[in-house]
């Protein structure tokens, strides 16, 4: 009995109030954003004390996550990207929050939602609440852009061509894109194809995922006109941001997350648009979505539905919106946002805000991340690095992908 | 000498057993029985025999990620004891110049991992960094150190050599001044030359140390990590992905306990190999291992 109430975590602090442990893969803006609304959010609730605790990078606060939940020493609330919501939902790790008061009722943006994110998201239990959301977004060097006389490339060949125009051997790229997922699947889709089909299959896009390896390996390897940076996930895209600020890169594509920092550091004008079109635009979903773990004490997942609820109230929303350039999530702050004409002055957020009608959900596929980490991001490389036939590459995930895990 | 009880050998051992038991035997157990399932760490495990190991064989990325390893670990061992014993030779003198010159070396050594990855991160850089301004100075083309595949595991594995090559130094350098002087001042009054000097009498002398060196630079080549997760991430297109990293990377990025674990297993069977292969040679030359 004594090693029990010894092991058990206390649920209150010293002053009675409950703790609420927060993991969270924030930095920079977004964590300050998160943290000034924990802080407004003591002030609403006294009786809660939200612990908030940077876990790392996603895929790294998603390990310790999985691994705390099989400890059975889980946080109440944390977040995850879409593509690992699926899994955690079918392993049973998440608590089904339609029924705590006024969540099942959130006025979200549906593209960013549970209900919009995800193929057929609207007829599974609520499991996740909107926490940062982005879309992939290109960012133009706008003086660099006005210099050539041209305006942000609206297609595939249109982008090749201005990435030939704008490139400068050995000073300067015309474009720059992690070699990643979340940016194939993009093109996937601008290539009118789609990464599963309707009957839950991983096709991979079929021919429209081979012609967007395609286009990488012509840039990279025939045109010369794109770097692929170095390192992978989060690394990647952090050079990518680095070299579009120190003018070693014209165009980039990265989250709309960057828009807030990226514009601040700038030297030049920062002019943002929407991805280029093969057939159509087509964009998925990023960032990431609040969870509450079921193993985590009653206590504290009321808590959490608390704070989730006053998260989603407008004025946080805006805050975290404004701040850094994830999209507002709740219809309420993006008519807030149009109605005090933040849009009006903030034409690039405008841009991230209208690219919403191009998102494509992602399928709910218990696979999906494993699909992403383990077999489709490693052959991308492959492919596109060592510039080899994307069609067998693609046709060996596609039969790793239909082999069970 | 005889025990008093037939016991007691086993009680005076049984603290070591007891350990070894629950901290290498058992979790390797584990890993064992872990590699013949499919499991996440949440759901159910669900046994699948030898899948996990046919799925690492099929498309060959086992030996690839093997190939890899073992490259990396020629690379550094060779390029370690090479220069840690160059270095040696040259800088075993006295004075002030040689002491600094001694401290920088080994200063490498005792900087961390992440440090010092990050810090050739930048250097390396094939646009901004000052090894690629070197390049365009000398006329050499452009590199991409870490992101051209056919590049990033040589240059991680220099960047390995660099760090653990004030080491080598320093331990070849007390195995050169634990021979005796006399030695080499009757091999002077024989009319040897330097290098013949070096061939026949200081080389045998250190053979010692240098397996002393081999051995320890092969371990800390098998379990580059830190380096490899800060440089490349096991990339680009897995060409440093490895063992180590591929077994991080199944279990904490794939969520693939199953996965992880016949890699586990296999790791543990190589270097039982290399270290059987290792005690054969010292024993076949009449040595003891340093």
């Amino acid at each position: 009995m004594l090693g029990e109430a010894g092991c058990r975590r206390a649920e209150r602090d010293s002053q009675g109030r409950v703790r609420l442990r927060l993991w969270h893969s924030l930095g920079g803006r977004p964590r300050a954003a998160l943290l000034e609304i924990v802080r407004r959010f003591h002030e609403r609730e006294p009786g809660v004390r939200v612990e908030a605790v940077y876990q790392g990078d996603y895929f790294e606060a998603l390990a310790k996550l999985r691994t705390a939940v099989a400890a059975g020493a889980a946080p109440a609330l944390s977040h995850v990207v879409a593509e690992v919501l699926p899994y955690l939902a079918r392993a049973n790790a998440l608590e089904p929050l339609g029924g705590y008061d006024g969540l099942g009722e959130l006025d979200l943006v549906p593209a960013l939602a549970q209900s919009g994110a995800f193929r057929g998201g609207a007829e599974r239990p609520l499991y996740a609440v909107p926490l940062n959301r982005s879309t992939p977004l290109m960012y133009c060097n706008g003086a660099l852009l006005r210099e050539a006389g041209l305006a942000p490339p609206e297609t595939w060949d249109e982008l090749a061509s201005h990435a030939k125009a704008l490139t400068r051997s050995g000073s300067r790229w015309g474009f720059e894109v992690p070699i990643a997922w979340w940016f194939w699947v993009a093109m996937v889709g601008q290539a009118g194809g789609a990464v599963f089909d309707a009957e839950g299959r991983a096709t991979l896009g079929g021919d429209a995922g081979a012609e967007a390896i395609a286009f990488w390996q012509r840039l990279i390897h025939r045109d010369r006109v794109m770097r692929p940076p170095p390192g992978r996930d989060y690394d990647a895209w952090n050079v990518t941001n680095q070299d579009f600020l120190s003018g070693r890169a014209a165009m980039i594509w990265t989250s709309t997350a960057f828009l807030r920092y990226l514009e601040d550091n700038a030297k030049f004008p920062v002019v943002a648009a929407p991805l280029p079109a093969k057939v159509k635009r087509s964009v998925p979903t990023g960032g990431t979505l609040f969870v509450v773990m079921r193993a985590a004490p009653a206590i504290e997942r009321e808590a959490a539905a608390k704070f989730l609820r006053f998260f989603c109230e407008t004025d946080q929303v805006t805050l975290l919106s404004q701040r850094t350039g994830y999209l507002p999530i709740t219809r309420a702050a993006v008519a807030r946002m149009e109605g005090e004409g933040f849009f009006a002055s903030h034409a690039n957020d405008a841009i991230a805000q209208r690219q919403l009608a191009d998102v494509e959900p992602w399928p709910w596929e218990p696979k999906l991340f494993r699909i992403q980490r383990d077999i489709v991001n490693p052959r991308l490389e492959q492919a596109v690095l060592l510039d080899r036939d994307a069609r067998g590459l693609l046709d060996e995930a596609r039969r790793a992908a239909a082999r069970p895990s | 000498m005889r025990p008093r009880a037939p016991a007691h050998p086993w009680l005076m051992l049984a603290p070591t057993l007891l350990a070894f038991g629950l901290f290498v035997f058992l979790p390797l157990a584990l890993t064992a029985r872990a590699s013949l399932q499919s499991w996440d760490m949440l759901t159910e495990p669900e046994w699948v025999g030898a899948a996990n190991y046919g799925a690492l064989m099929e498309g060959g990325e086992l030996w690839r990620v093997l190939g890899r390893t073992l490259g990396f670990s020629v690379i550094v061992v060779v390029g370690a004891m090479s220069f840690g014993l160059g270095l040696a030779v040259l800088v075993d003198r006295p004075g002030r110049v040689f002491a600094f010159v001694r401290g920088s070396v080994f200063s490498a050594y005792v900087v961390s991992w992440v440090a010092v990855a990050l810090l050739w991160v930048w250097l390396l850089d094939p646009d901004a960094g000052a090894v690629a301004a070197i390049f365009r100075a000398v006329g050499l083309p452009r590199v991409g150190f870490l992101t051209d595949p056919r590049a990033a595991l040589v240059t991680v594995a220099c960047v390995a050599v660099w760090k653990i090559t004030g080491y080598a130094m320093i331990v070849f350098l007390a195995g050169l001044r634990a021979i005796p002087a006399s030695l080499r001042e009757a091999a002077a009054l024989d009319g040897a030359s330097g290098w013949q000097t070096f061939r026949h009498v200081v080389w045998p002398m250190l053979r010692p140390t240098a397996a002393f060196v081999a051995t320890t630079s092969l371990i800390t080549s098998f379990q580059a990590f830190d380096v490899v997760r800060i440089m490349t991430q096991g990339g680009p297109a897995r060409a440093t992905t490895l063992f180590v990293y591929a077994i991080y990377e199944q279990i904490f990025l794939n969520l693939s306990v199953g996965k992880a674990s016949a890699l586990a297993v296999v790791f543990f069977v190589v270097l039982s190999l290399l270290a059987a292969l290792q005690l054969r040679a010292w024993r076949s030359r009449g040595g003891e291992p340093a």
